[in-house]
This record gives C-alpha cells, sequence and structure tokens, in this order.
C-alpha cells in the first residue's frame, strides 16, 4: 500500500513537472497574433509563456525558438524606446537590439551581423549576436524581425555558443522559411 | 532533569554557533583579520577575478589612476596597508557601486556620469571605504550565520529536522548581495556618517554629499524605472540624503565648505561621460543621455562626440521639433570632425525622414565612403536604391 503510495506520488510530480511543456511538431497557426510557421519535430513548447510562442529541445538554458508579436504602443521590456509605424528596417533592428543590450543580465551584449532581409515575405532584418549570461555562459542568438503596419513580427533562436548553436540552426532556418505573416485578426 | 540536558545541550550549541558581530575597525596596518573574514576575502577574490575575465571592466588608464589616487587622500596610509583598496568601473548605465571585504570597490559608469565634481566622487568612495574599514561584509555574514545556527539549534531542540542550508551560498556573491540590497540600515548610516568624516579630513566640501543623492533621486523620479540597485532606490536615496543633511546640520557654519575640483572630475570623465551616454540612448534613457552630452559640450563646445551623441538623442526620441535639432548636431559633429562617419548616417537618416531625398542620399554615400565595410552597409545600401526607385 505505502509502495503503491510512492509510485503515484512519483507520477503525479512528473505529471506536474512535465505540465508546463507540450511535444510539437507540424502547422502552426496563430489567428490571434497573424502568424503560422512549422514546428520542428521533437521540440517542446512552453504553455506557461503566454506572450511568446517558445520551444526548445534539450532545454531552455541550451537552445530556444522564440516568435513574438508586438504592437507599436507596447512597452518593450529593457529599453523604454518604442517602434513607430515608419520606421526603416534598421531603425526596427536597433530598437531590438538595444532592448537585449539593456538587459541586465546579459553581459557582453556583440553584434555580429546585421543586414536586411525579407521576413514571412515583408522587408526586415536578420541579425546575429552573441553574449553571456549570469553564469558567464556564451550563448549566440540570430533574430529575423519586420514591422508590418502597427505590429512587429519577430523569431529567434538563442543557444549556447559552444555545439549547440551550430547543431540546431539549420531547424532553425527551416522554421523561418515556413514563417507566415497573415496579420493579426 | 532530561529537560534540563535539552537545554544545556540547545545553549552549548547556540554558543558555539554564535561568532561575535562587534569587530574593531580597521585603522591600522597591523590588524589580525580572523578565519572566517580570511575566507571571506578569498571569495572576493574569486569574483573580483570573475568580474575582470567576464569583460565588464570599463577600461580607462587615466580614469583608474585619478579614481585611486582620490580614494588614497581618503584614508591613512595605514589602513591602506591593512586593506589595499582598489576602484574599478564596470561599463553599465544603471545607478551603482559596490565594495568587496578586501578593497576592491566597483562602481557603474552611470553613477560617475551622474556626479558634478570631486567632492560628490569622494561621498560616495569614503561610503564605500568604510563598508571595507568597518568590516561589515564579515560582519553581516557573522549576523546571518549566527540566525541561521540559533534557527538550526532550536530544530534540533524541538525534534524537527535541522536544516542549515544556503550557508555555503552566502559565501559567494558577496558583490552581487551588497550591490543589490546593500547593508543593514545600520552598517549604511554607520558608512555615511564615518565616510563624512573622512570626507571632510580630506578637505573636500561636505555639502556636496547630499547633493550627489539629490541627483540620483531626481533621476530615478524622471525616469520612473525602479532601478535594481542599492543607489537607484527611492526609499535609500532618501536615507542617504538625510543622514547627510543632519551631519552638515551639526557643523559649525565655518566648517560647511571644502574643495570641490570640478575641472579635475570632468576632465576625468569626459570619455566615460559620452560612452555612458550611448548606453543610456541604448535603454531610451534619453533625458540622462542629453544632460551628459550637454554638459560635456558645456565645457568644451567644440566636441564632435557630444553633438553625434545629441544628434543621435534627438533623431531617437522623435518628438516634435527633434528632427530638426537632430539634423544641426549632426551637421556640427561632422564640421568638427568630417573623418567620424557616424553622423554622415544619422544625418541621411534624419534628411531621409524629413523627405529630402537628395540630401540623404548625399550624407548616406558620405557614410559608407567612411566606413566601407560597415556592419550595416547593407541597410545603407537598400535605402539608396529605394531613392533611386531601384528597389531589389
Amino acid at each position: 500500500m505505502r509502495r503503491r503510495a510512492v509510485v503515484v506520488g512519483l507520477l503525479l510530480c512528473i505529471l506536474a513537472g512535465c505540465g508546463h511543456w507540450l511535444r510539437v511538431g507540424g502547422p502552426y497557426t496563430s489567428t490571434a497574433d497573424g502568424i503560422s510557421l512549422e514546428f520542428p519535430d521533437g521540440w517542446m513548447r512552453s504553455n506557461t509563456e503566454k506572450d511568446v510562442v517558445l520551444i526548445t529541445r534539450d532545454g531552455v538554458l541550451l537552445q530556444y525558438m522564440m516568435v513574438q508579436t508586438f504592437h507599436v504602443n507596447d512597452a518593450l521590456r529593457f529599453t523604454k524606446k518604442k517602434f513607430r509605424r515608419d520606421m526603416l528596417p534598421q531603425e526596427v533592428a536597433e530598437v531590438i537590439l538595444d532592448n537585449k543590450a539593456s538587459n541586465p543580465s546579459t553581459l557582453t551584449f556583440k553584434v555580429e551581423e546585421n543586414v536586411p532581409a525579407k521576413v514571412g515575405g515583408r522587408p526586415g532584418f536578420r541579425v546575429s549576436y552573441t553574449f553571456k549570461n549570469k553564469d558567464g555562459l556564451r550563448l549566440k542568438g540570430l533574430y529575423y524581425g519586420t514591422l508590418v503596419d502597427d505590429r512587429f513580427y519577430g523569431i529567434s533562436y538563442t543557444a549556447a555558443a559552444r555545439h549547440y548553436f551550430d547543431l540546431d540552426r539549420k531547424t532553425f532556418e527551416n522554421v523561418f522559411r515556413t514563417f507566415r505573416i497573415d496579420q493579426a485578426s | 532533569m532530561r529537560r534540563h540536558i535539552l537545554i544545556f545541550v540547545a545553549l552549548v550549541l547556540a554558543i558555539s554557533g554564535c561568532a561575535t558581530t562587534r569587530l574593531a575597525p580597521v585603522s591600522s596596518g597591523d590588524v589580525a583579520f580572523e578565519q572566517d573574514e580570511k575566507r571571506l576575502w578569498a571569495r572576493a577574490k574569486e569574483e573580483t577575478d570573475a568580474l575582470k575575465n567576464g569583460g565588464v571592466l570599463y577600461e580607462d588608464h587615466a580614469l583608474n589612476r585619478y579614481l585611486n589616487q582620490v580614494a588614497r587622500k581618503l584614508v591613512p596610509a595605514d589602513t591602506f596597508r591593512s586593506i589595499p583598496f582598489v576602484i574599478h568601473v564596470i561599463r553599465n548605465p544603471h545607478l551603482n557601486a559596490f565594495t568587496m571585504p578586501d578593497g576592491a570597490i566597483y562602481i557603474h559608469t552611470g553613477l560617475l556620469a551622474r556626479m558634478e565634481n570631486e567632492a560628490q566622487l569622494a561621498t560616495l568612495l569614503a561610503h564605500e571605504m568604510t563598508h571595507a574599514t568597518h568590516r561589515h561584509a564579515i560582519r553581516e555574514f557573522r549576523s546571518t550565520r549566527n540566525k541561521a545556527a540559533f534557527f538550526a539549534t532550536m530544530s534540533f531542540t524541538i525534534g524537527s529536522v535541522p536544516v542549515v542550508g544556503g550557508l555555503t551560498n552566502l559565501m559567494g556573491s558577496l558583490g552581487s548581495r551588497a550591490a543589490i540590497s546593500g547593508y543593514s540600515q545600520a552598517m549604511e548610516t554607520e558608512a555615511d556618517t564615518e565616510g563624512f568624516h573622512l570626507l571632510r579630513r580630506a578637505g573636500d566640501d561636505p555639502t556636496e554629499a547630499p547633493k550627489l543623492f539629490d541627483h540620483l533621486l531626481d533621476d530615478t523620479k524622471e525616469e520612473g524605472v525602479a532601478e535594481p540597485f542599492f543607489f537607484g532606490t527611492h526609499p535609500r536615496l532618501s536615507e542617504r540624503i538625510g543622514n547627510y543633511t543632519r551631519l552638515i546640520k551639526d557643523l559649525p557654519p565655518a566648517a560647511r565648505k571644502g574643495a570641490r575640483h570640478p575641472e579635475a572630475f570632468l576632465d576625468a570623465t569626459r570619455r566615460l561621460l559620452l560612452e555612458n551616454a550611448h548606453l543610456d540612448i541604448k535603454a531610451g534613457r534619453f533625458g540622462p543621455a542629453e544632460r551628459a552630452a550637454k554638459k560635456s559640450l558645456a565645457s568644451r563646445p567644440k566636441t564632435a562626440g557630444a553633438h553625434l551623441v545629441l544628434g543621435d538623442i534627438y533623431r531617437q526620441r522623435n518628438a516634435e521639433g527633434d528632427m530638426d535639432l537632430a539634423k544641426t548636431h549632426y551637421t556640427r559633429a561632422i564640421g568638427l570632425d568630417a573623418t567620424n562617419p557616424a553622423p554622415h548616417k544619422g544625418l541621411g537618416l534624419v534628411h531621409y525622414r524629413l523627405g529630402d531625398k537628395a540630401a540623404a542620399k548625399k550624407a548616406l554615400r558620405a557614410y559608407l565612403t567612411g566606413a566601407p565595410s560597415a556592419p550595416d552597409r547593407g541597410y545603407v545600401e537598400e535605402t539608396i536604391r529605394q531613392i533611386d526607385g531601384r528597389t531589389q
């Protein structure tokens, strides 16, 4: 009886722990955000993140992909700068990069590349950067973004610079190629 | 009988777990530091090494020399033999400073950029140095450990499982603990009071002491952002202002004066002022960035870098009339130093926004000529193509 109770308890703990992550794969559409894409197979999506789509395979400390949308009036987390409807792609990229650089948990933030790119068929940007987190782990990021009317759309990939970034970069580029902007409803 | 034994055991454990938090301040060169204090110093050294290797330090040898000179005049040479104070600067726009128990003091560029003169710098240094001379880190560590030991002893006595978790963690993150929350209110007040005496002994103007914290308080109010650090929080800043104001009131009027050395301070921090302004711009804190650039221009009106900062602020803030202001400052920056490509790009973007496509193209071309391998070359070429009516 006691052994069964322990087993049930363990199962409950495991289920509660896994409840935050759902296995994903295949098409994903958000009519609220006006986006669609194809998730890679075998990745897990966080269901505690309500404002972003966050997926990982080995854990967010090692690698994750994120899809974000903002209204131009939305406040960003680390910079007080805001988007404006008439911004050029390089000005939009500047706001995103400054938000990242102003994160107090991000150390030695360095931009490696900042170039124009089509994002979901719209004129946008692609930036790549490196930084260290508070534990001294060096991470690498790749961020595509575009401003369509009064909404910003961003899709990014962040991973430990050593081993993990290169491991899933191609997977991310494949996801990015399926990324479509249908505009929020 | 059994009850007496339990009480005796509890008392022995409580006493053996409690180390004194009453330690004499370091005022001479022959202080015998205790074992746990030496371990704390060793941890501080590790944290200092981590900060050095982490790439977060702001490198300006002349500034470092100046800061360490100001620190040296504040405490007697004997004290320096026991605690070899070294001042470092961290590249960070937040309002913060903290001290390791071994005398390593860290000041953020953001805090230095808000100061006006050497007397204000000395106020901060004297406050921070007092944390080390009065051994606040080990006193606070022991106080926390004693409480943990007390609770552990009580837990043992009443028969539950004793848990003394996190003591080893306490030894680490010394700097971050002090930086974020500061020390206890009593220790911070002691740092104000003793620091104030050091300031006066060195001949600095004591009336500057509260002004530093007044500026910081105004800054945090203006920005409306709760800074995560000790020197950026309203209650802590108000405490400092209250303490220093009381200390000044107790002085006879003749003693309310001293040296301020604003020129020496500005000379030493001139480069930092503008570099920190760029960090403030990134964070969207245009007010402090604008004040820093204007402070630089007030003493040296022909500083191209300050005009560039103002151009960047007005272009990105984009309030009414800002584009014209940006145009003026970018043009002045180019007039003072035509070799720097950055204001050409800013000017090009401003012209583009104002609809003057020909002027935009000319300025953007000048940017690419000055910076042929600019990382954002692709954007600039794309904008020129758009101006020419050729989109990719």
